[in-house]
């Protein structure tokens, strides 16, 4: 064999090594939780591991969604009211705060590329820089004032912390996809009569509907993925989200592991299904023929 | 009706000027051209008249009235960018009809002016098409069209043609002066190539760090160019320059150039002593008979032959001298050859200020 062969196949041997790397490490906890969910409370606490359980049981997923349902021989409870309304909760306030951050960052990224206003670049730097200070560190003064404001455990208190988190990144996100759209585009639609606001909503926009998608796709996931905020700002079921809940099946003197892992396997379809959808619309190309 | 006027205009970056008090008028249905080189001003000028760039002082009127402060949007003038600036997610259609769209005309309306418009620039069978998936000839005619629809009072033209192969540029050249004619649409170019310039323009302004050097008609500006700089910037090859001093005889005004003394035109009012810079276009030369006494003694180093004329490139002197010559030289260089220029076709600037003489 050639050193040259050899070469080849022992990078093609790093590159499929690497692969199955980082698969095992995001895929492999996924996979224990989906065979938690499934595996039942005895066999859990057995002394011998299985990849796969050796009887498969679906009694966790019945006490999430059925009224009540039969745990160890015991008729219990289901928890289907409160996980259906903090799986509503959750939804409410990921989708508030994702179309209020992409709304607010699409329009105001534009006037950090396109206008010109004293202390400009001042100004995008601050915001941006509001991203290094570390969330605890605001937590009781954010705390006092939606006290004050009767924002506590409400959608809009929640959903506004959560703009105020998340716009940063996606005004500094659609600020480099404005800066890299030629001015001309924009000449053009002005000298044929459009008004800066239907240039920038119809012109700019469309065009710039990767960037927002990607914006919409960040700012969803930081929302639904989020503990602390919740943790704090949302005390009851009113609003608090499935992040919090889950947590909450840890009795004082038993973990319900299967509950758990079933309410978390539960918990990730949402944003799996939010990234599917969104993901056809971040296609590359968009503004090809625009310009020679 | 579209006249439009420019009185004294400037622009400034902070402390940098780009545009000194300029002043120039285009008459209605007019094409002039604005040319120079790159960092002159002329695509500062445009964009100004557009309205896409601050004017920092003097106005801009069209037909008697200033619009310093009027929006692009309200000025009715339609421009054609260098890079077409289509929008890319819009049919070819759409983009044609966007500017009537905008201004509620009614939709049958906006696919007739469309339809006629594509059908005058063969763009019929790309309507439903997207810019990408046209040629880059295409593209310049979609950008052309989506200026012509809308029947605007100005065309405002920014290098149109510079990202097109030379041959579509030709054929566009042409096609853009056979519309602007049928059109009647008064219209500024600007371009840096003096060929689309000298062949489309009823007027050509020549820019130099924001000046005006000259304006005039093509053949004007050839046949009598007002300084130095215009005399070397319009035509291709470039006009040949020779530094000397005035010599007065009986029978004229000479100026010596290496070995010879060459004839300044007749017409020439000028005093003896004079420093002056003699320009001889390349075309203007002629290959003369070795004994003529006259001629310059042009040392041949290079024959460039283009087909239809061809380029003798040598020295007089010490001088580099090109030469355009008709006929087909049956001479290889290096050679000794003799050359005379006629009396008329001999230009001739001050040293000091490079103006004209005569």
């Amino acid at each position: 064999m050639s050193s040259r062969s050899l070469k080849f196949i022992s990078g093609k041997l790093g590159i499929v090594l690497a692969v199955v790397v980082l698969l095992v490490w995001s895929l492999g906890p996924i996979y224990w939780s989906v065979v938690t969910s499934l595996t039942s409370p005895t066999d859990l606490v057995s002394a011998t591991p299985h990849f796969w359980p050796t009887h498969v049981t679906l009694e966790h997923y019945a006490r999430l969604f059925g009224s009540t349902s039969m745990s160890q021989g015991n008729e219990v409870q289901s928890v289907w009211p409160q996980f259906s309304a903090a799986l509503l909760n959750s939804l409410i306030t990921s989708v508030v705060a994702t179309v209020l951050t992409v709304v607010i960052a699409a329009f105001s990224a534009y006037a950090f590329v396109r206008l010109r206003f004293p202390g400009r670049d001042m100004i995008f730097v601050l915001v941006v820089a509001t991203l290094a200070i570390p969330a605890y560190t605001v937590m009781i003064p954010l705390y006092r004032l939606m006290i004050s404001l009767k924002l506590v455990d409400t959608y809009l208190g929640v959903s506004l912390i959560y703009v105020s988190a998340f716009l940063p990144l996606a005004l500094w996100l659609m600020r480099s996809v404005y800066q890299a759209m030629p001015l001309s585009l924009e000449e053009a639609a002005w000298l044929d009569g459009a008004s800066k606001v239907y240039t920038l909503v119809r012109i700019v926009m469309p065009l710039a509907a990767p960037g927002l998608i990607a914006a919409a796709i960040i700012t969803f996931l930081n929302a639904w993925g989020q503990f602390l905020v919740p943790l704090v700002f949302s005390p009851t079921l009113a609003t608090k989200p499935l992040t919090v809940l889950i947590p909450e099946f840890v009795g004082r003197n038993y973990v319900d592991y299967g509950l758990i892992n079933a309410a978390g396997i539960v918990a990730i379809i949402p944003p799996v299904l939010v990234v599917l959808f969104l993901n056809r619309f971040l296609v590359s190309g968009l503004m090809a023929g625009a310009t020679k | 009706m579209a006249n439009l006027t420019i009185s004294g205009l400037k622009k400034n970056y902070g402390i940098v000027d780009v545009i000194h008090g300029l002043d120039l008028s285009v008459q209605d249905g007019e094409f002039v051209s604005l040319i120079g080189e790159s960092g002159c001003g002329k695509s500062t000028l445009l964009r100004m008249i557009a309205g896409l760039e601050d004017i920092s002082g003097g106005t801009i009127s069209l037909n008697g009235r200033v619009i310093n402060d009027v929006e692009p949007k309200n000025r009715d003038m339609a421009m054609v960018f260098q890079n077409y600036a289509l929008y890319p997610h819009l049919t070819v259609a759409e983009n044609m009809g966007f500017s009537l769209k905008l201004r509620n005309v009614e939709k049958a309306q906006i696919k007739t002016a469309v339809g006629e418009v594509a059908e005058m620039l063969n763009l019929t069978p790309y309507l439903d098409r997207l810019p990408r998936a046209l040629s880059g000839g295409q593209r310049q005619r979609v950008a052309m069209g989506r200026a012509i629809v809308r029947r605007p009072q100005v065309f405002l033209f920014d290098e149109p043609l510079s990202n097109l192969d030379a041959k579509l540029r030709v054929q566009m050249r042409v096609e853009i002066r056979a519309l602007q004619r049928r059109l009647g649409t008064t219209s500024i170019y600007v371009t840096h190539d003096q060929m689309e310039a000298m062949t489309m323009s009823d007027r050509i302004v020549i820019l130099n760090k924001g000046r005006i050097e000259q304006v005039g008609s093509p053949l004007e500006l050839y046949d009598r160019p007002a300084n130095l700089f215009v005399a070397t910037f319009i035509g291709s090859p470039a006009m040949n320059l020779f530094e000397g001093v005035v010599q007065r005889h009986n029978n004229g005004c000479f100026v010596r150039v290496a070995d010879a003394l060459l004839p300044l035109p007749s017409s020439i009012e000028i005093s003896d002593h004079s420093e002056v810079v003699v320009g001889i276009r390349p075309e203007h030369f002629e290959v003369a008979n070795p004994e003529n006494g006259q001629a310059l003694s042009f040392d041949l180093v290079l024959v460039e032959p283009t087909g239809a004329e061809t380029h003798l490139y040598g020295k007089v002197g010490t001088q580099n001298v090109t030469v355009a010559v008709r006929d087909r030289l049956a001479q290889t260089a290096p050679a000794q050859i003799r050359l005379v220029a006629r009396q008329n076709d001999i230009h001739v600037f001050r040293k000091s200020d490079g103006g004209r003489i005569g």
